[in-house]
C-alpha cells in the first residue's frame, strides 16, 4: 500500500521546486533585462542595418510560442552542434532570449518617451552619448518602462513553468511528482498555484513601489 | 569669434538658411530679427551643432562644428538658452545647473555646486535649488535655464526667444537679468521679438528674411531711416512689432 498522505518530505520537494523556479526566473530575467536594455539603447541611436536586424530578430522571438522556442533550443540545437544540452541550460538560454525580446520593445518605447527637447539641451551642452544615456535617458526611460517591466516579470515567472516539459524539476514538476504519488490533484495544484501567486504578488508590490519612486519627477515631455 | 560662412540648411526641398554669413566677435551682442519661419532658430541650432549643415561652414574660435571632435570642443565654448527652457525634468534645479560643468567640463563637484548656488542666488532662486522644474513658474524655469548656461562659463551665450513663452511680468524679470549680463560684457547671439530691448543692448542687429540675411548693421544704423529702415521688409517688420517688455 503506497503512502498517499502528505509528509514533511513533500514540503522539501515543493520548496526545492520553488527554489529552482525562482533561481531560473531571477537569472534569466536579469540576463534578459541586461541584453534587452542594451540592445534597445543601441537601437535608440538608429544604426541603419543593425537597427532593422534587431527589430526583426526580436520581433520573431517575441511573437512565437515559448514552448516552441524551448523545443527548438532543447532538441534543435543539439542536432546542429552534435552535443546534447542539459534541460537547465536549454531552459536558461530560451528564457533569457525570450525575456530580452520583450524587454527590448518595452525599453525602446521608454527611451522614445523621453522628451526630445531635453535630449537636445543635453547634446548642446556637450554631453557625450554615454553621458546622455546615463544622466538623461536611462533614469527617465527606467521610470516609464518600470510598469510594463513588472508586468513582464510576473508573466515570465509563470512562463518558467514550461521548462517542466523538458524535465527541469521546477515548482510545476515538483507538483507533478507530488500529484502522482498522493493522487490529490486539487490540493496539490492549488498549493502550487498559491505559491506562484505569492511570488508574483510580491514582485508586483515591490515593482510598483519602485516605480512610484522612479516616476516622481520624470515627465514625458520636457520642461 | 563665431564665424558663419555661407551656411545652407535644407529641410526637404525648402532651403531654410540660404547662404547666411555672420560673425560674432567677443564682447558683441548680436541680435537676430526676422519674422516667424525666417530661420532664426535654425541658425542657432546650426551654431550649437543640433542641425547638420547642407553647405557652408561654421566655426567657433576656429573649431569647425561639422567635425564631431571639434564640435565637442566648440560646445564647451558656447551655451544655449532655449525658448521652452528644455530643463531636465527628473533633476533638481541645482542638478540641472551642475550637470554639464561636472560631467562635460569635469570640474570638481563641490566647486561647481558652490558656483551654481551663487548663480541661482543672483537670479533670486536661492531657495529653489532643491525644487524640480515642474514645481517652478515659467519665469523661474527660464532663470534656471540661464543659470544652467552661465554655469558653463561660456564665451558665447546663444539665446533663442528666451522670453516668448513668458508673460510680460516674467519677461521683464528675465530681460533684467540679461541686461545685467550685457553690462558684465557677456557675448551674446540673441534671437528675439523684443525689438525695444534689442535696441538697447545690441551692438549689431541682423535681419533674416526667408533664410537670407538681408542686413547686418550696427544698432543705431539699423534703426536709422537711411539704414535698415530703408529696406521695405524691415520697415514693415518693425511697424508690426509693438514694443512689449523691455521697459524694465
Ligand atoms: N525639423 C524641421 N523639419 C522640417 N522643417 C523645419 C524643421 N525645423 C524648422 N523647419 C522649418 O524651417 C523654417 C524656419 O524655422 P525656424 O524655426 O528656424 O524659424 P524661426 O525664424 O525661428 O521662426 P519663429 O520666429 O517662429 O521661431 C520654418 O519654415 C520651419 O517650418
Ligand atoms: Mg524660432
Amino acid at each position: 500500500m503506497r503512502n498517499t498522505g502528505f509528509t514533511a518530505h513533500d514540503g522539501i520537494v515543493l520548496a526545492q521546486g520553488l527554489g529552482v523556479s525562482l533561481a531560473l526566473f531571477l537569472a534569466t530575467f536579469a540576463i534578459g533585462l541586461a541584453l534587452g536594455a542594451l540592445a534597445a539603447v543601441v537601437r535608440h541611436f538608429r544604426p541603419p542595418v543593425l537597427g532593422v536586424a534587431l527589430d526583426t530578430g526580436l520581433e520573431l522571438l517575441r511573437n512565437s510560442p515559448v514552448l516552441v522556442q524551448l523545443f527548438l533550443v532543447f532538441f534543435g540545437i543539439p542536432a546542429l552542434i552534435h552535443q546534447p544540452l542539459t534541460p537547465l541550460v536549454a531552459a536558461g538560454l530560451t528564457l533569457s532570449a525570450n525575456t530580452a525580446a520583450f524587454v527590448y520593445f518595452i525599453v525602446v518605447a521608454g527611451l522614445d518617451a523621453v522628451g526630445r527637447e531635453q535630449v537636445e539641451a543635453a547634446r548642446a551642452f556637450g554631453l557625450s552619448r554615454a553621458q546622455l544615456v546615463r544622466h538623461i535617458l536611462a533614469p527617465q526611460a527606467a521610470a516609464f518602462a518600470m510598469g510594463p517591466l513588472v508586468g513582464l516579470a510576473v508573466n515570465q515567472l509563470q512562463v518558467t513553468s514550461l521548462v517542466s516539459v523538458i524535465g527541469v524539476v521546477d515548482l510545476t514538476k515538483a507538483g507533478d511528482i507530488l500529484n502522482l504519488r498522493t493522487l490529490r490533484p486539487f490540493a496539490v495544484w492549488t498549493m502550487v498555484g498559491v505559491l506562484y501567486f505569492a511570488v508574483a504578488k510580491g514582485l508586483t508590490l515591490l515593482g510598483h513601489r519602485w516605480e512610484r519612486r522612479l516616476r516622481a519627477h520624470a515627465a514625458p515631455s520636457g520642461l | 569669434m563665431i564665424a558663419v560662412e555661407g551656411v545652407v540648411k535644407r529641410f526637404g526641398a525648402q532651403a531654410v538658411l540660404n547662404g547666411v554669413s555672420l560673425t560674432v566677435a567677443p564682447g558683441e551682442v548680436v541680435t537676430i530679427l526676422g519674422s516667424s519661419g525666417s530661420g532664426k532658430s535654425t541658425l542657432i541650432r546650426c551654431i550649437n551643432g543640433l542641425e547638420r549643415l547642407d553647405g557652408g561652414r561654421i566655426t567657433v574660435d576656429g573649431l569647425d562644428v561639422a567635425n564631431p571632435r571639434q564640435l565637442a570642443q566648440a560646445r564647451r565654448l558656447s551655451a544655449t538658452v532655449f525658448q521652452l527652457f528644455n530643463l531636465y525634468p527628473h533633476m533638481t534645479v541645482l542638478r540641472n545647473v551642475t550637470l554639464a560643468p561636472e560631467v562635460v567640463l569635469k570640474r570638481p563637484g563641490a566647486e561647481v555646486e558652490a558656483e551654481a548656488r551663487a548663480l541661482l542666488a543672483s537670479v533670486g532662486l536661492a531657495d529653489r535649488a532643491d525644487a524640480y522644474p515642474a514645481q517652478l513658474s515659467g519665469g523661474q524655469r527660464q532663470r534656471v535655464g540661464i543659470c544652467r548656461a552661465l554655469a558653463m562659463n561660456p564665451r558665447y551665450l546663444l539665446l533663442d526667444e528666451v522670453t516668448s513663452a513668458l508673460d510680460p511680468e516674467m519677461t521683464a524679470e528675465v530681460l533684467a537679468i540679461l541686461g545685467r549680463l550685457v553690462s558684465a560684457g557677456t557675448t551674446m547671439v540673441f534671437v528675439t521679438h523684443e525689438v525695444e530691448f534689442a535696441r538697447r543692448i545690441s551692438t549689431r542687429i541682423v535681419f533674416l528674411d526667408h533664410g537670407r540675411l538681408i542686413v547686418d548693421l550696427p544698432t543705431d544704423q539699423f534703426f536709422a531711416d537711411a539704414g535698415g529702415m530703408a529696406h521695405p521688409r524691415i520697415k514693415q517688420f518693425l511697424s508690426k512689432m509693438t514694443p512689449v517688455g523691455g521697459q524694465s
